[in-house]
């Protein structure tokens, strides 16, 4: 195992830990502003990733298609959230909390299924259009060279994420609701109207993650298991409601399996679950800190 | 004297018209109900691809034998979706047998599937026929009277992968491969008669991952820095069509020789498209395109206009499951199970592939091999066996005597 | 005294099932038995405990796999491997309880999820032991088991026996202090009680009699498979929880059957059980909160309080 390798997997494993990222960021500013674990946050990382492909195959041809459909998956996604909070969650949030949790397990079933109804039980494959086809030789590593619009996606999306939060008005709000919803109120915020926009980012972001997985992967029923579970511990070893914290957890997931492989290819696949229990037996509350 | 001998021939001779009269008035052998045939396969996911080309040639198998029926039967078919997972398609199973009461089980596409499906058959004694899951397990050290295969097994494919890449001089081998039933099951096979062609060869490593693992590129990555001469990939339904895409974006095939069984089906790279790899060594039982025998493009012609795309070789076991199952009843002129067992031992029915036999001794289907390499051929929309030959599957089956130490050691 | 009565017939149905019911129907209630259990053992903590116990499944696995793993690859005899689930489980219990109860609601039920996920990955990784992907199935039992009538002894004695255990914990003190620290915890805190140790002993106790139900799963199925330890089937089972009535008894139970019964019937005429599952719930959610049972009870204790008032002309009774 030389350091050329190495290296090389730790690229491999960072373009991977960027779709983690954006769709732990949705998951973890879900978690932080409103204090609900959104179960179906996977589905919607599937859904965008069949909506994609839809709108690419709508397209055709066109080298524009596969923007295009990476720009109307999150919207869809987005919608589809918005609606279900607006419509059905907001009437929850007086209630038990485990209520909240169990409804959006409710909504996973659902739009797992309707996903089955709408586009059948067979795989998809989503061609990237020919400039982004084929790969490149990154530090002696063949990289798909779609994965490099990964490695530029995912810092973008964490910057836009940053100004938001910090820089804008309702992403301050935002923040400010995820610390201390009632002092928020107080001060006359309609605290509903920034559950719903928080809620809604949350789920763009989770569209946008599977969109942009889509060229790179069969896109399938049951793509979101594995990863709604990831990106749950990953949200819970950075801190909930971190989104810093999801990039580091991001990371760590990403790299210690893709570095793990090098050292021991049997096992790779348990090393973020392995690393995930350390450091939560050692810092229950996640490695930073979290919102509340 | 005379007389006496004179009468008893008159006598003989009249037995043997009445008799003859008899047998000729008798009304014909019918059954009193139609068959009925549980169907337990996936039909989600990525896997759903073979358990429909399957499900499709058996239904066109149906399709002519139901226009005669059998002794005025009909065979008549349940299915169930088990979802690529064993303990659904066990309870499914359960269901068929328990609730529906099936004469016969068939599937599936899951090695593990079924293997749990054959130890419940065992237990109830229901026939259960295997027409797509290739793990020689199932006929071989876990086999057992009721459970048979219509489909190739990973011994046999193992045996010509192996032979073919031996044959090429490739010795220093990385395995890398799905963790589940058939993954282990192809590997080992292959390895073993890898080391049996060629006792020097090495193994540089083994990788193993996750059934239906999505994001393949950091273990082939990491296959391609430890260089191997060649590859050799146990991955199966759930796990192919990333394998070679993910073969296919980072060139892995131009890069080094890669071996997998049914790389070359079309069931596999139909779906694929553009984005199937070319260059990858594989072997499968059946194709549509060759040999262009009579038998052959009748099949694929009925089959296309049914279905609209030619067949694949779950289509063609499919196919096969069906005229096995009637001729068996046929044979056997009873709906008891153990009769329809016992007629189905050394059966033949003719196929799409010449005349096939179901042996006797271990119930596996003594099929062909064919190896070829992926190739680009702009007669067709997806990509061809490029130099195919073919192996007779007495060759590449295991004997009697291996099958039966086989199972003795699984005591 | 009609609980009794009502009892005394549940029981005598369940001892008649495998001379009445044709054999798929026996498999079915021995299959909805075990799975109340294993619902009733998560209402432990989740319902009378309070605790959010996102991966109670687990400890179903656990105690399913101790006893797989030790016939098939260790060679113990059955009794044995039955014994050993159970116990494997509630040690389980112990060590992930252990860090858990150290943490407030949500991240009780996070930190489970993630120690829960570990543990599955190892199982479905660890092909040799574990079986990986497959699992393990043909698990050779002893013979009187390997009978359905047989098997269906052993799980309708197992399971009523643990349900009267579970009962018997739930009316002790033990119980009601559990009840109270659910209620209010500062409280009881204040009151002397050592809320974090009663907390862990009511996860020990749950996850043992999850073992339990994940043995007898291993006698009736003879297989177990990685999806017993996925999170998955945690929160199905925290749906039967909340289908049923969460704050009774037997709500659970409830749950389960109508969960399992609904699953199979669903499963022969359609392919989205899946749907129909969120539908129920999230309708369950929105207009029946309490559960069947809760439901049922809250309705059966107006009608006696109604009753027991003393009649007075133009009193509607009933």
């Amino acid at each position: 195992m030389d350091a050329a390798a190495v290296l090389g997997q730790l690229v491999v494993g960072l373009s991977r830990a960027m779709i983690l990222f954006i769709v732990s960021a949705g998951l973890t500013l879900i978690l932080g502003v409103l204090r609900v674990p959104n179960v179906f946050h996977g589905s919607l990382y599937m859904l965008g990733a069949f909506v994609a492909w839809t709108v690419a195959e709508a397209v055709g041809s066109h080298p524009a298609g596969l923007w295009l459909a990476l720009a109307a998956a999150p919207l869809v996604t987005a919608a589809v959230g918005l609606v279900l909070e607006r419509l059905l969650l907001s009437r929850l949030y007086h209630r038990e909390h485990l209520m909240l949790i169990l409804f959006t397990f409710g909504v996973m079933l659902v739009l797992n299924d309707v996903v089955k109804l709408l586009w059948g039980p067979t795989y998809r494959s989503l061609v990237p259009p020919p400039s982004l086809q084929g790969a490149v030789t990154v530090l002696g590593v063949a990289l798909p060279k779609f994965n490099l619009v990964l490695l530029v996606a995912g810092p973008l999306v964490g910057l836009s994420l940053w100004l938001f939060t910090h820089r804008t008005r309702a992403g301050r709000i935002a923040r400010a609701a995820a610390t201390d919803r009632d002092m928020v109120a107080v001060l006359g915020v309609d605290v509903s109207r920034v559950f719903g926009m928080a809620f809604g980012l949350g789920c763009f972001l989770a569209g946008l993650g599977g969109a942009l997985v889509a060229p790179t992967t069969s896109i399938t029923l049951g793509m979101d298991h594995s990863l709604l579970i990831d990106s749950f511990l990953i949200v819970i070893v950075g801190g909930l409601g971190n989104l810093w914290g999801a990039l580091a957890g991001s990371l760590l997931f990403g790299i210690t399996q893709s570095v793990g492989l090098l050292v021991w290819p049997q096992f790779a696949v348990a090393f973020p679950y392995a690393v995930t229990a350390a450091v939560l037996l050692v810092r229950p509350t996640g490695l930073l800190r979290s919102a509340w | 004297m005379v007389g006496r001998r004179w009468s008893v021939l008159l006598l003989v001779g009249a037995l043997a018209a009445a008799s003859v009269m008899g047998a000729a008035a008798a009304p014909a052998f019918r059954f009193d109900r139609n068959i009925k045939v549980g169907v337990v396969d996936t039909y989600s996911g990525p896997p759903a691809v073979f358990g429909n080309d399957a499900l499709n040639g058996f239904r066109l198998a149906l399709q002519e034998i139901n226009r005669d029926g059998v002794h005025g039967a009909r065979i008549e078919f349940v299915t169930r979706d088990e979802k690529f997972s064993p303990e659904i398609g066990l309870s499914m199973a359960r269901e068929l047998v328990l609730q529906e009461r099936v004469d016969v089980l068939v599937g599936t596409i899951n090695s593990a599937t079924a293997l749990a499906i054959s130890a419940f058959a065992r237990e109830q004694r229901v026939p259960f026929i295997v027409w797509i899951s290739k793990s020689e397990a199932i006929t071989g050290a876990k086999g057992h009277r009721y459970v048979f295969s219509t489909g190739e097994n990973t011994a046999m494919a193992g045996k010509a992968l192996a032979e073919a890449m031996a044959r090429r001089g490739y010795t220093r081998f990385w395995l890398a491969a799905e963790d589940y039933e058939y993954g282990h099951a192809i590997t080992n096979s292959f390895w073993r008669f890898m080391k049996r062609a060629r006792p020097e060869s090495t193994l540089v490593g083994q990788t193993w991952w996750r059934t239906g693992e999505p994001d393949l590129v950091p273990y082939l990555t990491q296959i391609l820095q430890a260089r191997p001469q060649a590859v050799f990939f146990g991955t199966g339904g759930a796990g192919m069509a990333n394998v070679m895409r993910t073969m296919q974006v980072i060139g892995f095939a131009q890069r080094i020789p890669s071996a997998i069984h049914t790389a070359i089906d079309v069931t596999v790279l139909r779906p694929l498209g553009a984005a199937a790899p070319e260059g990858v060594f594989g072997t499968t039982d059946y194709l549509y395109y060759y040999p262009e025998t009579p038998a052959n493009r009748k099949f694929v012609q009925d089959f296309q206009a049914a279905y609209g795309s030619p067949p694949g070789f779950p289509a063609f076991h499919g196919y096969i499951t069906g005229y096995f199952i009637a001729e068996a009843y046929r044979k056997a002129r009873s709906l008891d199970r153990d009769r329809f067992v016992e007629a189905l031992e050394g059966l033949r029915v003719r196929t799409p592939m010449g005349e096939v036999e179901m042996r006797g001794c271990d119930h596996q289907a003594v099929l062909p091999i064919i190896f070829g390499v992926t190739r680009r051929d702009p007669r067709f929309p997806h990509l061809v066996a490029g130099d195919p030959t073919i192996l007779p599957g007495r060759d590449v089956m295991p004997t009697c005597e291996d099958i039966r130490r086989a199972r003795e050691r699984a005591q | 005294m009609s609980g009794r009565v009502l009892l005394g017939l549940a029981l005598a149905a369940l001892a008649a099932a495998p001379a009445v019911l044709p054999p798929f129907f026996v498999y079915l209630l021995a299959l909805v038995l075990v799975t109340g259990l294993l619902a009733t053992s998560l209402n432990l903590v989740l319902g009378y405990g309070g605790l959010y116990q996102f991966h109670h499944g687990v400890f179903y696995g656990i105690g399913a796999y101790t006893a797989a793993v030790g016939i098939t690859r260790l060679g113990w005899p059955a009794w044995l491997a039955f014994l050993a689930g159970p116990l494997a489980a509630g040690l389980a219990g112990l060590v992930i309880g252990f860090f858990c109860v150290r943490l407030s609601r949500l991240y009780f039920g996070m930190l489970q999820l993630s120690l829960g996920s570990f543990v599955w990955i190892v199982a479905l990784r660890w092909y040799p032991v574990t079986g990986g992907d497959n699992g393990i199935h043909g698990i050779p039992l002893p013979p009187v088991l390997q009978t359905l009538p047989g098997a269906y002894a052993l799980v309708a004695g197992a399971v009523v026996a643990s349900l009267a255990a579970l009962r018997a914990v739930v009316r002790s003190p033990f119980g009601l202090t559990l009840q109270a620290i659910r209620d209010n915890p500062q409280r009881s805190e204040v009151m002397g009680v050592d809320v974090r140790a009663h907390q862990l002993a009511a996860i020990v106790l749950a996850a043992f009699f999850a073992g339990v139900a994940g043995v007898l799963y291993v006698a009736l199925e003879r297989s177990v498979f990685p999806s017993m330890l996925f999170w998955v089937l945690s929160l199905e089972i925290l749906v039967m929880c909340l289908l049923g009535g969460w704050f009774t008894f037997s709500g659970p139970l409830v749950g389960a059957a109508v969960v399992v019964g609904l699953r199979t019937l669903a499963g022969r005429y359609t392919e989205y059980w899946t749907l129909m599952l969120g539908v129920l719930l999230i309708l369950l959610i929105f207009f029946l909160p309490e559960g069947i049972m809760g439901h049922l009870q809250r309705r059966w204790n107006a009608y006696r309080a109604l009753s027991a008032r003393p009649a007075t002309a133009g009193d509607v009774r009933g």
